[in-house]
């Protein structure tokens, strides 16, 4: 499982595809508030106003300019996955690589826990949560990353379990090398590629799921985001706004999501060693 | 090698105690949260309303709601259908939730039989023809697909084809009080399906379609597949008695798995369309803020994708008995 293959990266398109996407979205969700001609919350222009010099967007039903509105809403949804995606992450490694090196009754307890949660769908316990009491985005996301770690942690313990058994790991057993070292010098960068895909993955799904809550309408209405604007300018179809209030958040909430996922299928594609031969890439 | 029948028994039992659990978990939640709620509902109640208690009604409306029923009381409610008042429908909740379900199984029961049989049919075909320009097509378009969530591909279809081009209803399941035959309402139910029905199907079958592509890529490659070319069957017999038999397992048993994940974009499609299913019914008590029909449809839909979940598992082992080795 070696990463040899920066030049196999670059030659898959979707990898550069998905890689330029999310610069371009790294830089809205950094810069957003810099980029904002005015203030998401200011109500001061007249509602629902078509695009203008000064208004990019045009203004919505709350006086409020569309534009600024879109680079905050892409920033708090961006922001939102990479959270849970993160937390996710170092839970499924923490979890998977303890399970898989100490083996025994450590593993079977982990993985039944890993099961029961795998079972749960995540947007019901999002929905409850969020339903009875409307928490910070910041704790949904924390509750969906306690969610989304067995998937990672299961493929981290297989990896681990194969991993144990190779000669350089038994050898640094045998020089007396402690549990802590071979985990941190060994296993925690050779599994480098599954985090990547893991992170991918979960990013994706939490973005998406952050949308759809902001949709249901379960999210504080004063924090912007992509699935709510597209709930309040749905309100207004039978106006002429799709095209400058209802199709900008559509765009950028299908543009963020396939930019994850154009990185996850490529980085699944090159270093999945089991794909890559059957791939031929 | 583990063919021994108590082992399997036994792990059978562990995966049913760990969706015990599961459902147990939820279950708890829905009971304790509640409970930990700021403020009481008397009040929330009553101080906006035209009606002014007395000191004594409100006591005892407060010693009404403010009573716990243990855990146990809890559970055998939830068996006997017993969940309560809807607060915003001021119906039994149960009656609202079972007027509602018909609508999404429907939904979500075709969306997936046309997503798996065409994601699967396309996917054996893309891998029969690997590295021509067909193929490479497929596979880029499906990789799009799979990149826009349910909730553009369903607000682009509905601004396109039913508030633009008026071609089809843009919210409910059925024409409203129409006094029409048999096969006249079937056709009305399934003209008022088809655009959520393709949403869906467009977020579903990308996903099946590279699945069972890539599972059919190392299948090809497998030895009894040439064999079966050297006795000389005609092609698509290898392709689909032979070869995708094997590639389809995988199908079967990422499902379960993604099946959790699918609810979500349900919900979104439902709310969407108006699709009068669970998804638009827990819209409206959201916006309601309509608490015993929101913890109902929670905890009730979970247990359904639980039992789902676990139904799938036990049939999955019984096609393909290499499961049990991998767990």
């Amino acid at each position: 499982m070696s990463i040899n293959a920066d030049r196999t990266f670059f030659r898959d398109p979707w990898f550069v595809a998905g890689l330029s996407l999310s610069i371009f979205f790294a830089v809205m969700t950094l810069l957003g508030p810099e980029l904002a001609p005015f203030d998401p919350r200011d109500i001061s222009f007249t509602p629902i106003s078509p695009p203008s010099a000064r208004h990019l967007l045009g203004i919505n039903d709350g006086g409020q300019d569309i534009f600024s509105e879109l680079l905050f809403a892409v920033r708090n949804t961006a922001s939102f996955g990479l959270l849970s995606g993160i937390i996710a992450l170092a839970l499924g490694i923490i979890v998977g690589l303890i399970a898989g090196w100490f083996r025994g009754l450590v593993d079977m307890i982990l993985m039944r826990i890993a099961d029961v949660l795998l079972a749960i769908p995540a947007i019901m316990i999002l929905v409850l949560t969020a339903a009875l009491f409307r928490p910070s985005p910041w704790i949904l996301a924390l509750i969906l990353s306690g969610l989304m770690w067995p998937s990672i942690s299961k493929a981290i313990r297989a990896q681990t379990l194969t991993l144990r058994e190779s000669l350089h790991v038994r050898s640094a057993t045998q020089i007396g090398a402690s549990n802590f070292y071979i985990i941190r010098r060994h296993l925690l960068p050779e599994m480098f590629p599954l985090y990547l895909i893991g992170f991918a993955a979960k990013t994706r799904i939490a973005m998406f799921m952050e949308a759809s809550l902001a949709f249901l309408g379960l999210l504080d209405p004063s924090r912007k985001s992509l699935g709510m604007m597209i709930s309040y300018a749905l309100k207004y179809y039978y106006m002429d706004i799709w095209w400058n209030w209802l199709l900008p958040p559509v765009v950028c909430l299908s543009l963020l999501i396939m930019a994850v996922t154009f990185l996850a299928i490529s980085l699944e594609k090159v270093l999945d060693p089991r794909l890559k031969q059957s791939l031929g890439a | 090698m583990v063919s021994d029948p108590k082992r399997l028994l036994s792990r059978r039992l562990g995966l049913v105690i760990s969706y015990g659990l599961a459902a147990l978990a939820m279950i708890y939640l829905s009971y304790s949260l509640p409970h930990l709620l700021p403020g009481d509902f008397v009040t929330a109640m009553y101080s906006s309303s035209n009606v002014s208690l007395t000191a004594d009604q409100e006591a005892q409306l407060r010693a009404y709601y403010t009573e716990r029923p243990g855990f146990g009381h809890y559970l055998v409610n939830l068996i006997t259908l017993d969940w309560g008042y809807s607060y915003a429908f001021l119906t039994p909740v149960s009656t609202l939730f079972f007027s509602a379900l018909p609508w999404t199984l429907i939904l979500l029961g075709t969306a997936n039989v046309i997503s798996m049989i065409i994601g699967f049919v396309s996917g054996v075909e893309a891998a029969w023809r690997r590295n021509s320009w067909l193929e490479k097509g497929m596979v880029g378009g499906m990789t799009v697909i799979e990149g826009i969530p349910e909730i553009s591909t369903g607000v682009i279809l509905l601004v396109v084809f039913a508030l633009n081009l008026q071609w089809f209803p843009a919210a409910g399941a059925e024409t409203a009080y129409a006094d029409v035959s048999f096969w006249a309402r079937l056709a009305d139910i399934c003209y008022h399906l088809s655009l959520p029905l393709a949403t869906l199907v467009l977020a579903y079958f990308p996903g099946n379609f590279l699945l069972t592509r890539n599972s059919m890529m190392m299948v090809i490659k497998e030895p009894f597949v040439t064999t079966a070319r050297a006795k000389g069957l005609p092609a698509w017999r290898v392709r689909y008695f032979h070869a995708a038999r094997n590639a389809l397992l995988p199908l079967v048993t990422r499902f379960g798995l993604r099946l959790a994940f699918m609810i979500t974009g349900a919900l979104v499609v439902e709310t969407i369309f108006s699709y009068p299913g669970l998804g638009t019914l827990l819209f409206n008590a959201i916006q309601a803020r309509d608490l015993p029909l929101i913890q109902a449809i929670v905890l009730v839909s979970s247990l359904m994708v639980l039992t789902t979940i676990l139904g799938l598992e036990m049939v999955y082992r019984i096609i393909d008995p290499r499961i049990e080795h991998v767990y």
